[in-house]
């Protein structure tokens, strides 16, 4: 190729350069930036984005269309690199907001695939895979499958993980789950594993999972009270009684309730002077505290024993307090109707002593009050016309 | 011509200048007038020639310095050429006396040089430049000009026509939204109903627990009585048998006592002192010495029997003596 060859030129001359028309149309036209550099995929100074205005999220996997989404992420799961797969996951859990997927999700066969991931290495991965299933429990085929499945199995290991957020999110799972009758059929066996982790948990000091492991043994205790109860389940949740936390001391006084039931809990929870405990809960801020420990209270007190210690505690007169007191606004009625229930109930049970019948006779009118028609609960006020009634017995 | 050149900040910030491409102009050191003459670029002072590798950093004191060398330099060069000018043969000296004049003997003034006067056009792509664009091809205008314009509201009314889009838009997203806090709202639902039935049904175990212990209480009271009640009645029987036996057997031992006392007496266990005294004590004596007295006369006969019996024993054999001979 002919390469022309600068002629040394003599001073005073200069380079006459012949201007021809291509020359100005290319000085017409700006010059452009050159990019030498690639810029790293900043969001600030992502060029392409912003002309096409796709908004990236780097920590989410992109999500095909339709219905190819689901398959598509779920391919994505079974890959060596673990960033990708808590990517993949991460889109999962947004999409499974949707009832369609999720639908499609269960429909589709694709639970299975993540008791594998349930067993990684990787600890964000096993947290994210519970938030996808504690997600996928807010719905009732899910929840079915999810029982029939030996995903509960591996559920159970993770209660035991090193990581703790994981572990949150399995109780968070094993609770919704025991919310349904059968799933808290099928947690049963678990119950002695629950206690163990019950008795464990007071040197971890983390509420959310106190909370929500008290919550599922009173759910599995509503069922069958039993296995809780062989394995001490009376102290160590009469233990959390006094915890500093309101959902714990809720929770604890929820799981006692449920466990006397069983006359054999009635007489345990005499002895091991938790009455005294659920007799200052009573005076508690928490409505719900409240509610729940009046309930535990109205079981215990059905035997013979219950009765002589709360009317020693002087229990009396708080719950008649709680009685007399009525709210003006209609919603605090509302929640304050367990309370209210709960107490008649245990007054009635006091008035079979006659202790406490002679002291309830003096109370009559206040009894007789809600169980008339200006009480608008139906429930209410039979429970009161009852205890009108035994307290007014005479045999 | 004008010379365009853009600084501006860009879209990021960062600084850019852009200008036309124009040739360097040679300006004089004192401007008097606009000198519009290109100078060559190659002996330029602002263009640094060479190898820049190895570019020395000048201070700021150095600098006059280098101003003061290249000055040197420039006049040692003037200085040479000045020395191959007078090198040079030109018109011998004049004589003494006379002094050469210039002077002009043609009407036009000519160069007499060696150097044949050329002018060099060189014109030479620069290989970094990129094909120029092809120049815009507008061909001559033929043909009639019509103009057209489309005035505000000709073509459509935005307001009418973006209605139904902007209906879709929110209707779409609005029911999205509705469904989504319907869920939630039922799911709340659902969960208050579930919150009411355990509270109902948390009141109502209560209740059949307390009944079935109220029930237990009098299954156990009302066994506990009925045992008492045997047991009273037992009580009761065994007392009215007591009584019966007691009654016969008073009766029946009522003549026990005169019978033991006649039976004793007739054993004779009650006794006059006197007379038992007699009995026990003077009876046996008397009896002993009637005995011994009996004793006596009763080995006096022994004694006599045997004297007796001695004698008849001797005179035994003479009287069978006696009795043998006679008969002869």
């Amino acid at each position: 190729m002919f390469t022309p060859v600068a002629r040394q030129r003599l001073p005073g001359e200069q380079l006459k350069t012949i201007r021809t028309k291509a020359d100005r149309v290319t000085s017409l036209t700006p010059r452009r930036r050159s990019r030498r550099t690639v810029a790293p995929p900043d969001r600030r100074t992502l060029d392409i984005s912003e002309m096409t205005g796709v908004h990236i999220d780097p920590s989410r996997a992109p999500v095909a269309f339709g219905r190819l989404a689901i398959p598509e992420l779920f391919a994505q799961l079974v890959e060596p690199d673990a960033a990708r797969r808590l990517r993949a996951l991460a889109s999962l859990c947004d999409l499974t907001h949707d009832p369609e997927r999720l639908y499609q999700v269960v429909s589709e066969g694709f639970l299975d695939q993540l008791e594998v991931l349930l067993k990684d290495g990787d600890a964000a991965v096993r947290t994210r895979t519970c938030e996808l299933l504690h997600l996928v429990t807010s719905h009732n085929i899910a929840r079915q499958a999810l029982l029939s499945s030996p995903l509960l199995a591996r559920l159970s290991q993770l209660l035991d993980d090193p990581s703790p957020l994981c572990r949150t999110r399995a109780h968070r799972v094993m609770n919704s789950l025991a919310l349904l009758p059968a799933g808290a059929k099928a947690l049963q066996a678990l119950v002695p594993k629950l206690m163990l982790k019950l008795q464990e948990e007071q040197e971890e000091k983390e509420e959310e999972v106190q909370a929500l492991l008290l919550s599922t043994l009173s759910c599995c205790s509503r069922l069958d009270a039993a296995p809780a109860l062989s394995h001490r389940g009376v102290t160590l949740i009469g233990r959390k009684l006094s915890h500093a936390c309101s959902n714990i001391r809720r929770e604890a006084a929820g799981a006692m309730m449920a466990l006397s039931v069983i006359v054999i809990a009635m007489s345990q929870v005499c002895e091991a002077a938790v009455l005294p405990v659920l007799a200052d809960l009573l005076r508690d801020q928490d409505v719900d505290v409240q509610a729940n420990a009046a309930g535990a209270i109205m079981n215990t007190v059905v035997i013979t024993t219950g009765k002589h210690q709360c009317l020693e505690l002087d229990v009396l007169p708080v719950l008649l307090e709680l009685l007399s007191q009525r709210k003006p606004d209609v919603e605090e009625e509302q929640r304050r109707k367990a309370l209210v229930l709960y107490s008649l109930r245990a007054l009635t049970s006091l008035a079979e002593a006659p202790e406490g019948r002679r002291r309830l006779l003096l109370q009559l009118p206040l009894l007789v009050g809600r169980s008339e028609p200006p009480e608008e609960d139906a429930d209410i006020r039979r429970a009161a016309r009852t205890a009108v009634n035994v307290v007014t017995w005479t045999p | 011509m004008s010379f365009v050149s853009r600084n501006q900040k860009g879209t990021n910030g960062t600084y850019t200048f852009s200008s036309r491409p124009r040739p360097v102009e040679n300006r004089s050191k004192y401007r008097e007038k606009a000198h519009s003459t290109y100078g060559n670029i190659m002996y330029d002072r602002r263009v640094i020639r060479g190898n820049t590798y190895a570019q020395r950093f000048l201070s700021t004191e150095d600098l006059a310095e280098m101003q003061r060398q290249q000055e040197l330099r420039r006049r040692a060069i003037a200085q040479k050429n000045k020395t191959k000018e007078q090198l040079r043969s030109s018109t011998p000296e004049a004589v003494q006396g006379r002094k050469h004049n210039v002077v002009q003997t043609e009407l036009y003034l000519e160069e007499l040089s060696y150097n044949i006067e050329l002018s060099h056009i060189e014109c030479q792509t620069d290989p970094l430049l990129d094909r120029p664009a092809t120049p815009l091809f507008i061909p001559a205008k033929s043909g009639k000009d019509v103009a057209t314009q489309i005035e505000d509201g000709e073509l459509f009314d935005f307001d009418r026509e973006v209605q139904p889009l902007l209906e879709v838009l929110i209707g779409k997203t609005i029911e999205q939204s509705l469904l989504e806090v319907m869920e939630e709202e039922e799911l709340a639902c659902l969960r208050a109903q579930q919150r009411a039935f355990q509270e109902l049904r948390n009141a109502e175990l209560a209740e059949v627990q307390r009944l079935q212990e109220q029930e237990r209480r009098h299954r156990e009271e009302k066994e506990r009585r009925i045992a008492q009640q045997r047991e009273a009645l037992r009580m009761e029987k065994e007392t009215v048998e007591k009584i019966a036996a007691r009654a016969y057997t008073q009766q029946y031992l009522a003549d026990l006592v005169p019978t033991v006392f006649q039976s004793l007496r007739i054993h004779g266990f009650f006794y006059d002192p006197v007379e038992k005294d007699i009995e026990t004590n003077f009876f046996p004596w008397l009896m002993a010495e009637v005995n011994s007295k009996l004793e006596k006369r009763n080995a006096a006969r022994q004694l006599l029997d045997t004297l007796i019996h001695d004698v008849a024993q001797k005179k035994l054999p003479l009287y069978t003596n006696l009795e043998t001979r006679p008969e002869k």
